[in-house]
């Protein structure tokens, strides 16, 4: 992506000054340097510890925003041609884009990716698919579920960066604040959407938390 | 800056006072006291300072020693620096990788930290392993030719363990910064970026070659690193160095790309290990071919992989064609 924008950014300042030509020549160099660009997420860890806990969140993170990307496809796979298909859709969007976000940091800063990820491929979907075959109302309330998992999910996240150092961790904070409210705006996108009027809802969703739960636990480790 | 230093001193302090708490305490006071004595027969019998890795600056052995004294009641004088010695986890909780990256630190005062201490021992011991093999009778001489006393081999518990592993993560640091090298020359646009299969190549010759002059008491090593309180540091050892390698070559991948890149080069390497240790051919020709022949099969898997995927999901890339 940065690549690409580097690229145009030279054909355009080819006429202008020489600090824009400098860094123009910058740009012949390959998409490896991304990693030393001034802009970075992440702090280098000081310690071991500091680099464990770091690589926690980035790989449970990056495997919630994976997770949430396959039950929004699932919930598409069924309901897509429905009248909430373009709902869902956007939603899905969205989560792309964090999924994108999230993979892009966990590369460039070398965190390993849970090896878990089929799985939650396949759980992903089938929860998405499964809810929607009880009508718009059951992948609402699948949403809403969901997203309220992953936003309590990110604001312990949040908590725990702020108590260490939030100086220190003002970008990823950054992050995971604005994904934090991606996900509560879903979530009230499902409350607006009568997530509520499935039958047993309350029993649908505090099973799919705390199946969250139990993947956000696992995902750190493994 | 300086109490920034301290600061982070009173911090190591802990890591390492808490890191031999499994054994026996009054054996990390003989640890220390071994520390003490072996840096007062260093100071006695200082003709040449050896070229320490920490320290750049050259500094009188009087202000070493005296500072020292200063200090000798407080522990804080074995860990006032950043510890740069690529010393196996044998007493560390951290990957002793990444310790390469604190070469040349902050230099505060001419100190020496218990782990640079071991360090250098061990490293001093590696010229004797062709005579002595990987052990114990090997570090006693390499502590004698820095003119400490061959007792000093009572700080390392695990002996032989010590001396193989240290060895492994100084190959592995070599590797990298030869890969970083390799890397930034790319990027600096003096070099071609090669492909990834000639890459993998020439990184796993690089790192098998650094054993050919231990070659004949390797299988003792291995022996060694298959023993089972040493396998857990080995095989971070080997599952660091496979990811350092896949870094440099260029994979990014984020998904179960991941893990069979990774699984796939240390099998790989593994079994060209094993044949490199059998192998008479003159400057280890047959070795290079089979790992060449190896990179050749995995290579033609994935592209077959590849061409089945493409079918099914065209959206779907594998690496190791470029």
């Amino acid at each position: 992506m940065s690549a690409a924008a580097h690229t145009a950014f030279c054909g355009w300042s080819q006429v202008v000054s020489p600090a824009m030509i400098r860094q123009c020549l910058k740009c012949r160099v390959p998409v490896l340097q991304q990693s030393t660009r001034a802009y970075s997420i992440f702090p280098t860890p000081l310690d071991s510890e500091e680099k464990e806990m770091l690589h926690r969140i980035v790989r449970v993170d990056h495997a919630g925003e994976y997770g949430a990307n396959r039950i929004y496809a699932g919930q598409m796979a069924v309901l897509g041609r429905s009248k909430s298909g373009p709902l869902i859709q956007e939603m899905w969007d969205q989560e792309k884009k964090h999924l994108q976000k999230f993979n892009e940091i966990l590369s460039e800063n070398r965190v390993r990716p849970t090896a878990l990820l089929p799985l939650w491929n396949i759980a992903g979907f089938a929860l998405g698919a499964s809810t929607a075959l009880l009508g718009k109302e059951g992948a609402m309330a699948c949403t809403v579920a969901v997203e309220e998992s992953i936003s309590e999910h990110y604001n312990s996240q949040i908590r725990a960066l702020m108590e260490k150092d939030p100086e220190r961790y003002t970008e990823l904070l950054q992050v995971i604040k604005e994904f934090r409210d991606d996900e509560m705006e879903h979530h009230d996108t499902g409350l607006e959407h009568d997530a509520e009027m499935v039958p047993g809802y309350w029993l649908m969703k505090n099973v799919i938390q705390l199946g969250c739960k139990a993947a956000i636990y696992v995902s750190q480790r493994i | 800056k300086q109490s920034c230093l301290m600061g982070f001193a009173s911090h190591k302090v802990l890591k390492i006072v808490a890191a031999p708490s499994a054994v026996n305490p009054q054996c990390s006071n003989l640890n220390r006291g071994f520390h003490r004595a072996a840096l007062r027969l260093q100071d006695e019998s200082k003709s040449d300072k050896p070229p320490s890795s920490s320290s750049s600056s050259s500094s009188s052995s009087t202000t070493y020693h005296e500072h020292y004294q200063a200090t000798e009641h407080d522990t804080a004088a074995e860990a006032s620096q950043h510890d740069s010695a690529s010393d196996p986890a044998a007493e560390q909780p951290e990957r002793p990788n990444t310790s390469y990256q604190d070469q040349s630190g902050e230099h505060g005062e001419e100190y020496e930290t218990e782990e640079q201490l071991q360090s250098r021992i061990l490293t001093a011991a590696l010229e004797f392993v062709p005579l002595h093999g990987w052990s114990m009778e090997a570090i006693a001489a390499g502590a004698e030719t820095l003119g400490l006393s061959s007792a000093s081999t009572g700080m390392f518990y695990n002996g032989a363990g010590d001396l193989v592993l240290h060895f492994i993560a100084h190959c592995n640091s070599q590797l990298t910064e030869i890969l970083a090298e390799q890397h930034k020359q790319v990027q600096l646009g003096q070099a071609e970026p090669k492909k990834t299969a000639d890459f993998l190549r020439e990184a796993v010759e690089t790192r098998l070659r650094m054993y050919i002059p231990y070659i004949e008491t390797w299988p003792q090593a291995m022996s060694i690193l298959l023993l089972p309180h040493n396998i857990p540091d080995s095989l971070k050892h080997l599952s660091s160095m496979v990811d350092d390698i896949w870094y440099y070559a260029g994979d990014r991948s984020t998904d179960m790309n991941w893990y069979t890149k990774r699984a796939v080069l240390t099998g790989i390497y593994n079994t060209t290990e094993l044949v490199m240790l059998q192998d008479s051919s003159p400057d280890f020709q047959d070795t290079w071919s089979f790992l060449d022949n190896r990179i050749q099969d995995v290579v033609n898997m994935a592209s077959s992989a590849k061409q089945v995927e493409s079918r099914k999901n065209p959206n779907l890339i594998c690496g190791l064609e470029t």
